[in-house]
């Protein structure tokens, strides 16, 4: 999976037509084991995009930022992205007609050791959904299955569970590049930044981690792509997707098999409701 | 109900943990405007007796209840939550209470998943006329948490 050539040609000629203000591709990190975003505002760059099985990262995170928005931006998105993309066009954070999108079929992202990424063997949508180009060959769709972590965890006690999270709480450090990484964090005052609320302060205790993560998982819940942007922005190494993943299985399991961002014009899980939808747990 | 604990309490999450033996728990109730809190209100002027361990709190409505009120509940003093709305169809914003539903869903199970007790976090559905109904929600839920002990999942109190 090599498509370096293809994106340099298409990144040219839109510089060339003045079809976009910028281009946002990826480029080689100097150690060659992994890929870092690249933002190009003209073609003279051009030589250092690439695209390979180790380019990573979500870049519809940086439609986001003020200084791409309302621009004419062309992007390259994989599977897991053009689910996020259609999140984003949905809640109307990016404009389509502003996009150029170039999607690719994505045959799985590996790591740095070389393994093929956790969130790719169980990918549901490989293909890009919106595009204006496609590259490869259609990959064959996998149906869900839920997380093998998620699963191991449900089987031990609640007790192991409470140590184990309780320990994950206590690594986090509250630097929030979870949520600068995430594409679907695009509030600008984000509700645990508050000076003036009395529910969170930005202190770096266990309490307060706790609830900032748990609390930003779950205004993700029934949104989040499963792209472990987040994951690989962690600089404690915590184990993020567990909790969306989580969440993702009781979605999925108890609201019609709802996967986020897999149709044009779908809102998230909690944007919309059923008549039918279990309440057996409510007095 | 039983007002005298006559076993050792110890907290469902950590064994290791237990109850003073004046131990009351807090439970905070969070009632929607327009059913749950005016049920609770005909509770009172029934003159139909409930525990006084819960500390209520009104909202709007039950959708108005975000996660982190009942994270930050469970952090700070509480041991349990009982979050009330109106029943399904009764809702005074039409399908606030529909929306609410899936949120708590999801809330509920993550919670369990941490390593909070299933029962620490309660829903119920209450209308106006329901008085009888709340006394006896109340009362149940005061009874499971007294079972469960106090919390102390992911509490520091001293550097609250």
């Amino acid at each position: 999976m090599d498509y370096t050539k293809q994106i340099q040609e298409i990144a040219s000629r839109l510089f060339a037509e003045n079809k976009i203000d910028f281009f946002i591709g990826y480029k080689q990190n100097l150690f060659d084991t992994n890929q870092v975003p690249l933002l190009l505002t003209n073609a003279n760059d051009i030589g250092q995009l690439v695209f390979n099985n180790k380019s990573n990262y979500n870049l519809t995170t940086y439609l986001k930022f003020e200084h791409t928005r309302n621009k004419r931006v062309g992007l390259v998105v994989k599977g897991c992205d053009s689910r996020a993309l259609n999140l984003l066009l949905t809640e109307h954070q990016a404009k389509r007609e502003n996009l150029y999108i170039v999607g690719i079929c994505c045959e799985g992202i590996v790591d740095e050791n070389g393994n093929k990424q956790q969130n790719c063997t169980e990918c549901v949508m490989p293909n890009a959904m919106v595009y204006d180009e496609l590259l490869g060959e259609k990959q064959p769709e996998k149906k869900y299955t839920p997380n093998a972590d998620v699963k191991a965890w449900h089987d031990k006690s609640l007790t192991e569970r409470g140590e184990y999270f309780e320990n994950v709480f206590e690594n986090c450090i509250r630097c929030n590049a979870c949520r600068h990484s995430c594409p679907l964090c695009y509030c600008s005052k984000c509700c645990i930044d508050q000076e003036t609320s009395t529910l969170y302060n930005g202190a770096n205790t266990l309490p307060n981690a706790t609830h900032a993560l748990l609390t930003w998982s779950l205004h993700l819940a029934g949104r989040c792509v499963d792209c472990r942007n987040c994951e690989r922005a962690c600089p404690s190494h915590l184990p993020l997707h567990l909790l969306h993943k989580q969440n993702e299985m009781v979605i999925y399991e108890n609201f019609q098999n709802h996967l986020s961002g897999m149709e044009k014009d779908e809102p998230g899980a909690f944007y919309k409701y059923n008549l039918k939808d279990p309440d057996d747990f409510i007095m | 109900m039983s007002d005298t604990i006559t076993e050792k309490i110890v907290s469902a999450e950590n064994p290791s943990l237990e109850a003073p033996s004046d131990w009351q728990p807090v439970i905070i109730g969070i009632l929607c405007n327009w059913c749950s809190y005016a049920g609770s209100d005909l509770t009172g002027t029934s003159r139909l007796q409930y525990p006084p361990n819960i500390r209520i709190i009104r909202v709007p409505c039950s959708s108005r209840v975000d996660p982190w009120f009942i994270i930050k509940s469970l952090q700070t003093s509480a041991d349990g939550v009982l979050i009330s709305g109106c029943h399904p169809g009764d809702c005074h914003y039409i399908a606030g209470n529909y929306y609410a539903r899936r949120r708590f869903l999801v809330t509920k199970e993550l919670l369990k998943f941490v390593g909070y007790h299933e029962n620490r976090v309660q829903f119920s559905w209450v209308s106006a006329a329901e008085g009888p109904k709340f006394a006896k929600v109340v009362d149940k839920v005061t009874e499971d948490i007294k079972k469960l002990g106090p919390l102390h999942k992911y509490r520091k109190e001293d550097l609250l």
